[in-house]
């Protein structure tokens, strides 16, 4: 059993209510899973978020599972098109390239691209295109299965991106800390995916470009290596992923903000990375406790 | 010297092995969507390698290989092994190509599974003439990217003053209609090379005694490169 924390009169919990206070968050997430300590810490971490780009991570998951299963091979090559189809009501839908976080794969618009060359660009680059490929061509209840079959109900994928027309009927991909902690643990411990392909998952993981967040709050001499996927757009900013550091087992953080206006990048960014600093040095403190 | 179709070996789809005539379906008859009927090719070039297609020109400008993209969705074997088949219309399919090309002054890009795709296609719920090799969907002409009423509509004006008989679908987002890529097809054309034998199709035309063997002629390809009629 993972040790867990008093939630009362704890001083991380303040440090993290207060870093919430400044930033004047409407709701503020934190799910955290230690392995070297065994230790368990969670703050509103069933509430439900909209996902934002944080859903790829289950989009992502399904694509190893369909690997898996040789539903498809990572190899199999699909047509990059920029014309989807609503989950709401078949209506079409095209995704702008300047609203997307990596443009460069307009350009590929009318050729082909490999099943692995998307998923890369999907969370490396947080492509909005790659993601709407990689769903239809997986679909919405290939992905809401995987991930029921995985205890992964934390995790709510219904749509792709910038689909307005399901938007405006409410449906929205969600998901909570304790669903994206889950995520992390599961993978992690090779209990949802083989080792093989959680290794390709996590080496995909760690190439992420958007390193504003969780990696910020560690400093550069901890050498960490943060396997994680960013989210934001409008009113919520997120970065759940895995924090490996040298001679320890690794940590899960997964911090969920959300705001009552929309908004996006620097202060928000700084939020996220504030409590990610919090956690890191509380960890680092408890160890040393728990080794002198 | 870059090759061309006269370099290519035609096949009678006939003849083919079993595995591979259960995915072309030679001669067969297909519903668009409308529900009319339409005979599939017969008679295919044979494309030797991946290098092959992209070393033929099918015209001064337009390379086979740019007429056989097509992604996962594409049966394994037409997608994966060689040879792979190509109906014979595909070469009059690049003439317009050309022409169009020429008339625009800029090059004319077509999309993956936008040209020949085989009835095995995941996209070939009903007949088309892509699977005939007669059409082709073209998503970009310069710099113009065919993803508006207006380009679609000047492009698909300007290839039917090259032939007034090419089949442009309109603008939209329905069944029928196109709105990211000008559709420009030649119809349900069956091209028979001069040389081939079409004997043997009765045995898809209801004729209920007629055999395979009995009913093909010997292969007229041993050694001739055939040119479309
Ligand atoms: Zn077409």
């Amino acid at each position: 059993m993972p040790a867990t924390l008093p939630a009362k009169n704890f001083p991380l919990l303040d440090q993290i209510r207060e870093i919430g206070r400044q930033a004047r968050v409407s709701a503020l997430a934190v799910a955290l899973y230690d392995y070297a300590l065994d230790l368990r810490f969670s703050v509103q971490a069933s509430r439900v978020f909209h996902a934002a780009s944080t859903i790829k991570l289950a989009i992502l998951f399904a694509l190893y599972r369909a690997a898996e299963t040789e539903r498809v091979r990572l190899t199999d090559r699909l047509h990059v098109r920029n014309r989807f189809r609503s989950q709401a009501d078949g209506s079409t839908f095209f995704l702008q390239a300047d609203r997307d976080g990596d443009p460069d794969l307009y350009k590929r618009v009318g050729r082909t691209a490999t099943l692995q060359e998307l998923a890369e660009t999907m969370i490396v680059r947080s492509s909005n295109l790659a993601t709407n490929l990689l769903l239809d061509h997986l679909e919405v209840p290939f992905v809401t299965e995987m991930l029921a079959a995985a205890g992964l109900e934390g995790l709510r994928c219904v749509r792709g991106v910038e689909d307005e027309a399901a938007f405006a009927r409410g449906m929205n991909n969600s998901v909570t800390a304790d669903g994206l902690l889950e995520f992390f643990r599961r993978v992690h411990e090779s209990r949802a995916l083989g080792a093989e392909n959680r290794d390709r998952l996590f080496d995909i993981l760690f190439q992420q470009r958007f390193n504003a967040m969780l990696p910020a709050g560690i400093p550069d001499s901890a050498k960490a290596r943060v396997a994680h996927k960013t989210g934001e757009i409008s009113t919520v900013t997120h970065d759940a992923g895995m924090v490996f550091l040298p001679g320890r087992a690794p940590y899960a953080l997964v911090i969920l903000t959300e705001y009552p206006s929309a908004g996006t990048g620097g202060a928000r960014n700084k939020t996220v990375a504030a409590v990610s600093a919090a956690v890191y040095e509380f960890l680092q403190a408890a160890g040393s406790a728990a080794t002198s | 010297m870059n090759q061309t179709t006269r370099d290519l070996p035609v096949v009678d789809a006939l003849r083919l092995p079993e595995e591979i005539r259960a995915l072309l379906r030679p001669d067969e008859l297909l519903a668009d969507r409308a529900g009319r009927q339409h005979r599939l090719p017969r008679f295919f070039y044979e494309v030797r390698s991946w290098s092959q297609a992209k070393e033929l020109l099918l015209t001064p400008h337009v390379r086979l290989s740019e007429l056989l993209i097509v992604d996962s969705r594409e049966a394994p074997r037409l997608l994966e092994d060689f040879p792979h088949y190509v109906p014979c219309a595909v070469s009059l399919l690049a003439r317009i190509i050309e022409d169009l090309r020429a008339k625009v002054g800029a090059p004319v890009f077509v999309a993956a599974n936008g040209g020949y795709r085989s009835p095995a296609h995941r996209l070939s719920v009903h007949a088309s003439p892509h699977l005939w090799a007669a059409a082709a969907d073209i998503y970009r002409v310069g710099d113009t990217w065919l993803n508006t009423q207006s380009s679609v509509e000047k492009y698909g004006t300007l290839a039917r003053e090259l032939l007034p008989d090419v089949n442009v679908l309109p603008f939209g987002h329905q069944p029928g209609e196109t709105d990211d890529h000008l559709h420009l097809a030649l119809g349900y054309l069956r091209a028979v090379p001069a040389g081939c034998d079409e004997r043997g199709s009765e045995l898809n035309s209801g004729n209920p005694g007629a055999t395979l063997p009995a009913l093909l002629a010997p292969s007229p390809f041993e050694s001739a490169s055939a040119q479309t009629s």
